[in-house]
């Protein structure tokens, strides 16, 4: 691994050279607007929407804008470009490598992971076999999601949830609403306690990650395309209740990683973890405490006390703000540092 | 002396000329059976590798009949190059290429081009129907194209001479 990155922690992929990598996939009249914007813009690009017949739409950190036919921002709907059928043909064969029938796994979850780690999300008609959907067909929408990793973006976090007693990690739940970093911070963290940092006094652990969503490692024909360490295994698409079991067989795991937990298989196999005294870093969708006390599985392991560390994450002061970091056995804030 | 020298040169050049064209309807046939078979492992690769088509031309090429290879080295290294040009463009342009430096008739192209329109952008089944329809086609082509290169390619050896001597003894 490249040492400079771990001694100076720098944002890196994060810029618009991210971008990059999501151009070539772009039929070429969008890819030619979208080169023509301006640099800030283009950095802060988290999401490309295209959808058939309706104007090109970038979601950016601050909410969403229209492109122009000029390649600018449009001020109204009517100078917006409007994607048109051969923009969406080309769009589906550049992000399938014209290979659409080796994807019909990719396009019943919905999406398609793209080299980098970045994911389109597509819909467009379902096709039915036996009531469950075989695969999409008359793809309309799509919606580009760019992947930033951003590194050290968990070093605040890091020292918290770090057992020094048994140079281990706690039991770990971040907790944040949609788009808050939360991925970005759980790939971080599992990148760093995968890793080991001396300064920290922590050794590299082996992790096991269920990447259900393909979503933390980016794994682009089965390879991660993010840097998650160097301990790390990865299963990928995976359902995770079922994949913690089967890390937890075959791989022998220190900590075992996922995310967005909130079903009650996810609970009941957390639970298997935690009798194997295997390490738990995941994450769940909320703003704060009471939020999830309201969601019957997720106040249950509140309640019993299985987490250690509770870490709220939020936007107060930009995109992966820690609000809050709560000792899970005592409810008590650890306090954080404005 | 010079006029026997030039009779000879005379029967020589239409000789060749007849065997010129006799071999283009004996490649075709040859050409068209080498696209059947190379399309065969590409329906192999798809429906049973789901190997991206990417990969599936340049392994295709690999294999098959050299004189095909062309048309899908040229489209693998066309969608690898990422410019932006769909399957179905990158395969046109390969067939065109190919079409210019082959013995295939309009009617060969035009099924080649209707398999590319199609190639990549539905789900295995179709995939797999698309291809086995232009085999089929392919098939009959060749099949027919062999009917005609077994009548014309004697008869044009034959004429290609013939006609010379005729010029010879006309001009004699």
């Amino acid at each position: 691994m490249n040492n400079a990155d771990q001694q100076f922690p720098v944002l890196r992929r994060s810029g618009a050279g991210v971008l990059e990598e999501i151009l070539p996939l772009l039929p070429v009249n969008i890819r030619r607007l979208i080169i023509c914007l301006d640099l800030s813009l283009k950095e802060k690009i988290e999401e490309i929407r295209i959808r058939q017949g309706k104007p090109l739409s970038l979601i950016l950190s601050a909410g969403d804008i229209l492109i122009s036919r000029e390649g600018r921002p449009a001020r109204q709907v009517s100078e917006a470009y409007l994607v048109t059928q051969v923009d969406m043909e080309g769009l589906i064969h550049l992000l399938s490598g014209s290979s659409l029938y080796a994807l019909e796994e990719e396009l019943r979850t919905g999406f398609i992971t793209l080299p980098g780690g970045h994911r389109a999300g597509i819909t467009g008609k379902a096709v039915l076999e036996g009531g469950k959907v075989k695969t999409l067909k008359n793809l309309s929408c799509c919606n580009i999601r760019v992947s930033r990793e951003v590194f050290g973006a968990a070093s605040e976090v890091l020292p918290q949830i770090i057992d020094k007693k048994c140079s281990g990690i706690y039991h770990t739940l971040l907790v944040s609403p949609p788009r808050c970093g939360k991925t970005t911070i759980l790939r971080d963290l599992i990148r760093q306690v995968s890793t080991g940092d001396p300064a920290y006094g922590i050794p590299g652990l082996t992790v096991g990650l269920v990447d259900e969503r393909s979503e933390i490692a980016g794994c682009y024909r089965g390879i991660p395309q993010r840097d998650i360490g160097i301990r790390t295994d990865v299963l990928d698409g995976c359902p995770k209740a079922e994949g913690m079991m089967m890390l937890l067989r075959s791989m022998g795991p220190q900590v075992i990683a996922t995310d967005e937990i909130g079903r009650r298989e996810d609970a009941d196999a957390l639970e298997e973890v935690l009798n194997a005294g295997v390490k738990i870093l995941t994450t769940a969708h909320g703003s704060s405490l009471a939020d999830l006390a309201e969601r019957p599985v997720l106040s249950n392991l509140i309640r019993t006390k299985i987490f250690e560390r509770i870490i709220i994450l939020g936007r107060s002061r930009g995109v992966g703000t820690i609000e809050d970091i709560i000792d899970g056995k005592s409810f008590r804030s650890l306090g954080v540092k404005k | 002396m010079i006029k026997l020298l030039g009779s000879a040169m005379v029967v020589a050049a239409s000789g060749l000329g007849g065997i010129a064209v006799a071999g283009g309807y004996s490649r075709r046939p040859k050409e068209l059976r080498s696209i059947r078979s190379a399309l065969q492992m590409l329906e192999t690769e798809i429906s049973y590798g789901a190997t991206h088509l990417q990969e599936a031309l340049s392994l295709v090429a690999e294999r098959c009949d050299k004189n095909v290879a062309y048309i899908f080295n040229r489209t693998a290294a066309e969608l690898s190059a990422r410019t932006g040009s769909t399957a179905a463009q990158a395969w046109e342009k390969s067939i065109n290429g190919y079409y210019r430096e082959s013995a295939l008739k309009a009617q060969d192209l035009s099924i080649l081009r209707n398999l590319g329109s199609s190639l990549g952008i539905s789900d295995r089944e179709d995939q797999i129907k698309h291809l086995r329809l232009a085999m089929e086609q392919i098939g009959n082509e060749s099949f027919r194209a062999e009917e005609e290169a077994a009548r014309n390619v004697k008869l044009w050896s034959y004429l290609g001479f013939l006609s010379g001597f005729l010029v010879v003894i006309v001009l004699y």
